[in-house]
């Protein structure tokens, strides 16, 4: 690595490089330890045969080295045989899927480059109000920064947030979602929607809800004074501006 | 003859020296010395804690641990907290109570954080469990005060009912009364986020007047500060307390009577709470202040002047204190009031009051972590939002604070230079990891390039948590992390240009963690289901809300990636956004 640096700093730990065969995936050499946590690691291993599930999930397992431990594998084993006696247990300390080369990123496929194609929607989700989740102050705390009277919150604040995060005061634009005869409410981003049709595209994903079944569903919404109203009877801006939670309703007839 | 000695204990005996063993990092290695000691240790293990729920299924935990009478969970990760998980991810703790009903039936103490826990869930411990104890839900969500009347109304021996951060359905204030009568078992009572309609005072009353033992107990906003005087006459003996609102038109009467209240608690050691607080009833605080140790002002708009007043009239305050959460409306010259009085401090945190303002609306720069770091040798742990930073402050910061464990800053505008010199703060983060040598958290923030992943790779060899903004220029950065950093166990990411190559290459070490987040960065679908593929040990699971990550190219990257490991396999209960890579999973939804 070529990278020259302002402080004094030891050369950097070479890192040897091997290759590796993604059709031998077993034939890799084990390094120095990386320290202890290869003692901790065996908190989850467990010795006798682990349930069903287990066994679905490791069945390829016998195709990997001795390495690969306490996966319980394609057979039970006896307690003897559980990996901490193992001596020569080799945990893979550097498995490779790839061959990490000191060259830089190919132009070609520069993951940073795909991620250009995308930064300006992933840091400007909000439509320039601002980042999702930045600064990171948790949820709670901006509902009592903006519920602060004076100081200097005045320049910034817009009417108080009530008991939601719903309200665009607090500039998080999520708004509570509940379904007829489902417990748990959800939370929705409004501000990656601009349509009736995207939202509620969504929401029906987001309630594993069929193309079939969407039509015995109503959106409806409940405004600032606390009325419920069906969410088409009015237009987008408007819907967007008054609302303060929603709620799916199973329509009849 | 010394081999046949060591085989010779009773098993009576090794149970007994296992007893005083109580940190779960020893006792896992006690279980490693043989097959006896296995089992003996299996059989008298009181406590558990799972750091990731997912990671371990009930019945493997109930199977090898089957005497349990502590659990603690935790469920979603750490970037819950600010949004960036959609809601539905999971996180569920339905099914572990249900299996514990069953095995565990001395269960005493729950505690949870970050999990979904729902009225159903409360219901089951209230009715499972004949000598439940304690329950804290830290940051938890998805339960109504209806499941908080069924905990406090079967739950004889109550100690603890601890609700910090967690959003609560407000349904109804009665819950506090359906506390029985004969309840008198409370030691610590964390009401604080409940919302208005959802505390009934008479019931906290009744209930504090006869808990003798109670000794924290922290209010929710809803309170008003002339009912803390009666609270605390209630309750002289509480050692920890956290207030209602603190502000009311200043009235003498109700003034002494709140400075008396105060000075009859004389255990009283750490004070938080104070919403809306009016500065004039500060002074009733002046009592206790020479005993505090902790101090939590960090929803109170407490300008400088008056934090300084407060600081500077309590002679004592300065020896005794070593936590302080304080909004930034302390400024500058607060901090360094701050780091001339309290030459104790340990831990202090910086809240933003205007996180989304563009312009500072206050006087607080890096400048008052400065004087902080120079005034406290014995600070460990920070917590610091600002606007400007530069490498010379943290140079300095890194320099006279040697002993930080846990160093977390934001500078809120993302890729800020170096204000002084426009550099990007490299430097700055690589004097900190190479001073402070126990430093196990680091959060960044600012200008950064790959070169402070290498000090970090370097230098961070005791760091077990490291989280990333907007940080690096290509997957060299992320490399340098995972192959440097020895006892990293979380790591989570936001907005990097980390791509599939780092990822791929240190595929191994991921197995060594607790768990890896990335968003918004350039790891591909392709990368995803092959780590899926070839880690068996390890849940891949990439979330999606807007369409299915197959819809697109493989080398199209995925929005958000949550890697972590599990010896219980993808897990049951995904929603429709994660889709998991283990092969033995429909990828089709």
């Amino acid at each position: 690595m070529e990278l020259q640096l302002g402080l004094a700093l030891p050369p950097p730990p070479l890192i040897p490089i091997e290759t590796f065969d993604l059709n031998s995936y077993g034939n890799y050499e084990t390094r120095e330890a990386l320290g202890t946590n290869a003692l901790s690691w065996p908190l989850l291993k467990l010795g006798p045969a682990d349930n069903d599930i287990n066994n679905i999930h490791h069945h390829n397992s016998s195709s990997s080295s001795s390495s690969s431990g306490g996966g319980a594998g394609c057979k039970k084993r006896s307690f003897d045989e559980a990996p901490f006696f193992d001596e020569k247990r080799n945990v893979p300390k550097t498995l490779h899927l790839l061959l990490w080369t000191n060259q830089p990123n190919d132009e070609d496929d520069d993951p940073s480059n795909v991620l250009h194609e995308n930064s300006s929607s992933a840091i400007f989700k909000n439509d320039g109000e601002g980042l999702v989740g930045w600064p990171p102050v948790k949820t709670w705390r901006k509902k009592v920064h903006h519920q602060i009277p004076n100081g200097g919150a005045e320049n910034n604040c817009l009417p108080a947030v009530e008991n939601g995060i719903g309200g665009r005061a607090s500039k998080s634009t999520y708004v509570k979602v509940k379904m007829e005869g489902v417990p748990i409410a959800r939370k929705i981003d409004l501000s990656v929607h601009h349509s009736f049709e995207g939202l509620t595209n969504t929401l029906m994903r987001m309630f594993g809800i069929s193309d079939g079944n969407r039509k015995s569903f109503k959106l409806t919404y409940q405004d600032r004074e606390g009325d419920w109203l069906l969410a088409e009877d009015v237009p987008w801006r408007t819907f967007i501006r008054s609302l303060k939670c929603l709620k799916l309703i199973r329509s009849r007839g | 003859m010394q081999k046949e000695m060591a085989y010779s204990f009773p098993d009576e005996v090794l149970k007994h020296v296992f007893s005083f063993i109580q940190s779960d990092k020893d006792r896992n290695a006690v279980s490693l010395v043989c097959k006896s000691w296995y089992e003996i240790e299996r059989w008298c293990r009181r406590k558990v804690f799972i750091g990731n729920c997912y990671a371990v299924s009930p019945r493997m935990v109930i199977r090898r641990f089957p005497e349990v009478r502590s659990i603690e969970l935790k469920g979603k990760p750490h970037f819950a907290d600010f949004n960036l998980v959609p809601d539905g991810w999971g996180g569920y703790v339905l099914q572990w109570i249900a299996e514990m009903a069953g095995a565990y039936p001395w269960l005493g103490e729950i505690r949870l954080k970050r999990m979904v826990v729902t009225d159903e869930s409360l219901e089951l411990i209230a009715k499972s469990f004949k000598n439940f104890k304690v329950l804290v839900l830290f940051s938890c969500e998805g339960f109504s005060t209806d499941g908080l009347a069924a905990i406090a109304a079967s739950c004889k021996n109550l100690r603890e009912l601890d609700l910090r951060e967690s959003e609560v359905d407000d349904l109804s204030g009665h819950w506090l009364a359906q506390f029985p009568e004969t309840c008198t078992s409370l030691v610590s009572l964390n009401i604080s986020c409940l919302g208005s309609d959802e505390v009934s005072f008479s019931a906290l009353e009744r209930l504090v007047d006869r808990c003798p033992n109670l000794r924290s107990l922290q209010l929710n906003r809803a309170v008003t500060l002339d009912k803390i005087a009666n609270i605390l006459r209630r309750a002289p003996q509480l050692v920890d307390f956290g207030t209602g609102n603190y502000a009311a038109e200043l009235q003498p009467d109700v003034f002494s009577n709140l400075a008396g209240a105060f000075s009859s608690c004389k255990e009283l050691k750490s004070l938080s709470g104070f919403w809306d607080v009016v500065p004039a009833y500060l002074p009733a605080l002046y009592s206790i202040c020479p005993r505090l140790t902790s101090l939590n002002l960090s929803y109170a708009t407490i300008q400088s002047p008056d934090l300084i007043k407060l600081v500077s009239h309590c002679p004592r305050l300065q020896r005794l204190l070593f936590l302080i959460q304080v909004l930034d409306y302390v400024e500058d010259s607060g901090l360094e009031e701050l780091a001339s009085s309290c030459k104790d401090l340990q831990e202090l945190r910086v809240f933003p009051s205007d996180p989304f303002g563009v312009e500072p609306n206050v006087s607080l720069t890096e400048q008052g972590l400065v004087a902080v770091s120079l005034g406290c040798p014995k600070l460990q742990s920070v917590l610091y939002f600002c606007r400007r930073m530069s490498n010379a402050a943290l140079v300095t910061i890194a320099q006279n604070c040697p002993n930080l464990t846990r160093f977390r800053l934001c500078i809120i505008e993302p890729k800020t230079p170096d204000y002084l010199t426009l550099d990007p703060l490299d430097a700055g983060f690589g004097a900190i990891v190479e001073h402070c040598k126990d430093l196990r958290r680091l959060s960044l923030s600012g200008l950064l390039t790959d070169h402070v992943f290498e000090y970090i790779g370097t230098y961070g060899k005791k760091l077990e948590m490291l989280s990333v903004a907007f940080a690096g220029d290509s997957d060299l950065g992320l490399h340098h992390v995972l192959s440097g950093c020895e006892s990293l166990r979380k790591l989570e990411i936001r907005d990097c240009p980390f791509g599939d190559k780092a990822l791929l290459a240190n595929a191994a070490k991921l197995e060594t963690m607790r768990s890896l987040w990335m968003s918004s960065c350039a790891v591909s679908f392709g990368a995803c289901k092959l780590l899926g593929q070839k880690m068996p040990k390890l849940n891949v699971e990439v979330i999606d809300e807007t369409e299915p990550p197959d819809s697109r190219p493989e080398s199209y990257p995925v929005d958000k990636l949550y890697i972590y490991k599990s010896v219980a396999g993808p897990r049951f209960d995904m929603p429709p956004f994660v889709w998991s890579m283990d092969e033995a999973v429909k990828i089709l939804h």
